[in-house]
């Protein structure tokens, strides 16, 4: 499993990405793959949890913008939001996966009777998990039991650090309900850790 | 956050969508373009303007060709082997007819600092005459010094036609330790074969180093192959100078 948090990406990255994919598509496209073939393999693989299948579907996850980049108009192009619009494909193209495969076992989900572990540090800043690393593996089966529901949001937010706005617009959800799944993902995931952890 | 993608995990994607990649390379000639996919290089040219050898490669192959960002193991392979590396390089001929594979795989048999005569190819792929059709074939190379075409010359000693000219091909030919002038001056003289008395054997001219020996004791210039084995001389195993 790859690390927790990833470094964002710089600000302007995505912008330039655009500009180039709207001058020649062809000519863009590897710059496109290698800026974000570690992010979507890893949320690909969180999504499925399966690594092995992973790199396969990541790589129909490119196939697939490259056609959509290739049939948008250059003003199109120039103007998308590049991260969230790659996820949206990628959260497509596992939810199909996940529909062809659900897990064996049944999803996990939060539920309010569960202890309150102290893995969520909700001290100031952003919400974060804090994890050690024995925790690791336990994290990534928590995630693939996490229900189809939450999985997305929790993923995203907690995992890719995408903002609530870019999960919203990915998971075409408001943004509220986008907030409600990852809160109760990250709950759900705690509980599970917690219990597992020892 | 690491990457730890499998090393054709672009080239597999760019297949998908039929886009080719290509990247400059050095090599004996000066810098040169590879271009590859997934099944391996398929086109080199010397770099000059990246908009005309992608015209070039649209117009032969009919696909889109960019330029690469990363390598994969068929292009640094292709990288080490344009440097004189001995590596193997999976190449693509996939627009060559059967014939012209046929004479590109006897071409690329012929050992660096050596050179086979046209006909000799013809004779190794069973096409013993075909000698202008084994030249068109060498001619439509699409990925020269990767199979390296310099090595077929002409019976004569001079070193014929070759993609970037005749005076690139003995260039190539002549750091790879020909010595051509040797070569010349042995043909000119009528002698189509040496033979070495100690070896027993009897060789083409261009066979590595003979042709600097011819005058050498023990060596000697043969004018035909019943010459040759008149003196008791057997064809060498590796020029293999006449038809088995």
């Amino acid at each position: 499993m790859a690390a927790l948090t990833c470094a964002p990406a710089p600000p302007d990255q995505d912008a330039l990405l655009a500009g180039a994919l709207a001058q020649d598509v062809d000519r863009a496209f590897e710059r496109v793959v290698i800026a974000y073939r570690g992010r979507i393999v890893s949320f690909v693989a969180r999504m499925l949890g399966d690594d092995a299948r992973a790199e396969d579907v990541a790589q129909d996850v490119f196939v697939r913008a490259y056609r959509a980049l290739r049939s948008y108009p250059a003003e199109r192009r120039a103007a998308l939001r590049l991260r969230s619009w790659l996820y949206a494909i990628a959260h497509n193209l596992t939810r199909n996966a996940f529909r062809d495969a659900p897990p064996a076992t049944d999803p996990l989900d939060y539920d309010d009777a569960s202890p309150r572990p102290a893995l969520l540090d909700e001290r100031p800043g952003p919400e974060t998990l804090v994890l050690r690393a024995e925790t690791w593996a336990s994290l990534g089966r928590a995630i693939a039991r996490l229900s189809p529901a939450l999985r997305p949001a929790f993923v995203m937010r907690y995992v890719d650090d995408l903002s609530y706005d870019e999960i919203a617009a990915t998971l075409e959800q408001p943004v509220g309900t986008v907030k409600a799944a990852a809160h109760r993902g990250l709950l759900a995931v705690r509980a599970y850790v917690e219990k597992n952890d020892d | 956050m690491t990457e730890t993608t499998r090393p054709y995990f672009t080239t597999e994607i760019f297949a998908e969508i039929g886009v080719d990649r290509y990247t400059a390379a050095a090599s004996a000639l000066g810098t040169v373009y590879v271009a590859w996919h997934v099944s391996g290089v398929c086109g080199v040219r010397l770099a000059s303007d990246e908009r005309a050898f992608e015209a070039w490669y649209a117009e032969r192959f009919g696909r889109r060709v960019v330029p690469a960002i990363e390598d994969d193991p068929i292009a640094s392979a292709a990288r080490a082997k344009l440097r004189g590396e001995e590596v193997d390089v999976p190449l693509d001929l996939h627009d060559c007819s059967l014939f012209e594979q046929r004479v590109l795989q006897a071409a690329a048999g012929i050992m660096r600092g050596n050179a086979r005569p046209y006909d000799w190819v013809a004779r190794e792929v069973g096409a013993p005459g075909a000698t202008r059709a084994v030249g068109n074939a060498l001619g439509r190379n699409p990925v020269p010094l990767l199979i390296p075409c310099h090595r077929v010359t002409r019976k004569d000693g001079a070193v014929g036609g070759y993609v970037f000219g005749g005076d690139a091909k003995r260039k190539l030919l002549e750091a790879e330790g020909l010595d051509f002038g040797a070569i010349e001056r042995v043909t000119r003289l009528g002698f189509r074969f040496v033979g070495s008395d100690d070896e027993g054997t009897f060789c083409l001219p261009t066979c590595g180093d003979v042709a600097c020996r011819v005058d050498r004791p023990g060596f000697r210039g043969l004018r035909s192959a019943a010459e040759a084995l008149a003196h008791g001389l057997r064809p060498c195993t590796s020029c293999r100078p006449i038809a088995a």
